[in-house]
């Protein structure tokens, strides 16, 4: 029996030489609806959007309607445009709707593109459709393809930062109560990693502010430039490390001593990556590996932590991260077990992207940190353990 | 200028449970130019895509052998981050861009098949149903500010501490 079932339609009349009238429905087993919207065919922009639901679940859904609006003005052209349709549309409103007026824009594409070849087929009525798209520029299909026109590559970068950092003890920061080198292994900044909302600057005054020992920058597929960090370490007093947060075939990995950067945009397998680690004698963090789902756990999925250890990744890493910010309680609990079961070494981190989620999250050590090799070695000796650092700092 | 349509597209996404451990979804794309299909399985408890193929059977695109193409999302797990890790698979060629959309919209079918079940136990009235809504952002804080249901001011999210 079919468990579920979506149907998406959309019809493009034209309303005048340069307007389309779009009408798109969205009806499945959990929602319906409806947008209307009318688009500029000389610009591709949306002169107005509206919708309505037919079906939702929420008694607070409705208000989701007054931000299809926002979306008047976008360009369906614009490379980012599936992005900005569900940062606006969808997190502001409902994803249900951005989603329906992502197919819309698919859908407009389409139809311009039999308009114009009707409009040159008036000179030439020879041309098949077929002749004429395979005339055309060959654009960049996925939001991001302009960053991915390069295939994925691992790219030397510079050398380790060497030098002994100052020691944020030293300037005023406090001392945890159970002793130790406390850092945030797992951050985000703007514009490294685009889905973060921080600088840089504003991360590391945050972290010194709640007394981490150090912080280190973990951008997407980003390696940071030796001399920006210095310049940072000299500028706030405070130490600042480098990791990076590689995307793989396998999910998320944070690598620390790889002194290679994958190219933004492009995806390396988790084998290819685990031989760069090892040449460069540095370390691999599997992050968040149980991340879920929004309205059910791995749990009700039958996930038990047996079947979990299973999982191919977890041959090519040497740590696991069982304290992630940006999952829930249960989730961790069960990376905790599974890193039990396994006997693999265990870390924490925020994976803040936001200036208040800074420290949610961190790695103690039991030794101060002067430099990358000494945070290498740290990791390496296995001796980090994870904490809650701001729910500790606030009971104490 | 008659209100004759210049393109019309349907797109029909469906999803079964084959047996305990084993989820079907498929995608039909059914528009003007275009009528392509896309099947895919996974395997519970990981949702770790196990098949996986494809067939245009009316296109403008040059794409030759869709089945073989698709093959190299075999192993992908249903679920955060997919999208990224399917596209990065696939590549950005617009020859086959619409396929891996297809991948995309039948994974999404698998995640909404299981939301299903969660929202079958909530509450018909609207107090209770509040209050269900209320208990599932408690439980995972990641729905808070999620969409305008979630957003504070909403009764949803009354009382719930946003996360720091």
């Amino acid at each position: 029996m079919l468990n579920f079932s979506r149907n998406k339609l959309v019809s493009i009349a034209r309303k005048d030489e340069d307007t389309l009238l779009v009408h798109g429905i969205l009806d499945d087993v959990i929602y319906g609806l409806e947008v209307d919207a009318t688009v500029r065919i000389s610009d591709m922009t949306f002169l107005s959007v509206n919708g309505k639901w037919n079906r939702y679940t929420t008694p607070e859904c409705p208000k989701a309607l007054p931000f299809l609006r926002e979306a008047t003005g976008f360009c369906i052209n614009d490379k980012n445009i599936t992005q900005k349709l569900q940062k606006t549309v969808g997190r502001k409103g409902c994803r249900h709707f951005a989603t329906i007026l992502i197919e819309c824009c698919r859908s407009v594409k389409e139809a311009v593109r039999i308009i114009q070849w009707e409009a040159i087929k008036a000179d030439h009525p020879n041309l098949t459709f077929e002749e004429f798209v395979n005339g055309e520029p060959r654009e960049a299909s996925y939001d991001s393809a302009e960053e991915k026109a390069s295939p994925p590559h691992i790219e030397v970068r510079e050398k380790t930062v060497r030098k002994d950092m100052p020691d944020a003890r030293d300037s005023g920061g406090q001392d945890k109560t159970s002793g130790g080198f406390v850092i945030d292994l797992h951050t985000h900044t703007f514009p490294a990693s685009p889905c973060s909302s921080v600088s840089e600057d504003d991360l590391i005054t945050e972290a010194k502010r709640i007394s981490l020992d150090g912080i280190c920058l973990a951008d997407h597929n980003y390696v940071w430039p030796v001399s920006r960090v210095e310049d940072l370490i000299q500028k706030h007093g405070f130490p600042v490390f480098r990791g990076n947060e590689v995307t793989t075939d396998q999910g998320h990995m944070l690598v620390f001593g790889l002194e290679k950067e994958i190219r933004s945009g492009g995806l390396v397998k988790i084998e290819e990556l685990r031989e760069a680690v090892e040449e460069a004698d540095g370390f691999m963090i599997v992050a968040h590996p149980f991340r879920g789902f929004l309205t059910f756990g791995v749990g009700q999925l039958g996930l038990t932590v047996e079947k979990a250890m299973e999982r191919p990744f977890f041959k090519y890493v040497d740590a696991i991260e069982v304290m992630n910010g940006k999952v829930t309680e249960k989730e961790n609990g069960f990376a905790s077990e599974v890193s039990a079961a396994l006997g693999l070494p265990v870390t924490g981190g925020s994976d803040a992207h936001e200036v208040s989620e800074v420290g949610l999250y961190a790695t103690r050590f039991p030794d101060s940190i002067k430099n990358e090799n000494d945070l290498l070695n740290a990791l390496k000796s296995g001796k980090g353990s994870p904490l809650a650092f701001r729910k500790e700092k606030t009971m104490v | 200028m008659t209100h004759m349509l210049t393109f019309s597209r349907n797109r029909c996404t469906g999803v079964e449970q084959v047996d305990d451990q084993t989820i079907r979804s498929y995608c039909r794309l059914q528009d003007t130019l275009t009528d392509a299909y896309v099947e895919i399985t996974a395997r519970l408890p990981d949702l770790d895509i196990t098949g996986v193929k494809g067939e245009i059977q009316r296109g403008y695109r040059e794409t030759p052998e869709p089945d073989e193409f698709l093959q190299k999302v075999i192993g992908v797990r249903i679920g955060p981050g997919m999208l990224e890790i399917i596209k990065g698979l696939l590549g950005d060629s617009p020859d086959y861009e619409e396929l891996g959309f297809m991948v995309e919209e039948c994974c999404h079918g698998v995640i909404l098949s299981l939301t299903k079940g969660t929202l079958l136990r909530a509450p018909r009235n609207t107090e209770d149903r509040t209050e269900f809504f209320s208990a599932m952002v408690k439980e995972n804080i990641r729905l808070y500010n999620r969409c305008a249901a979630f957003a504070p001011g909403s009764l949803l999210v009354e009382g719930i501490t946003p996360p720091e």
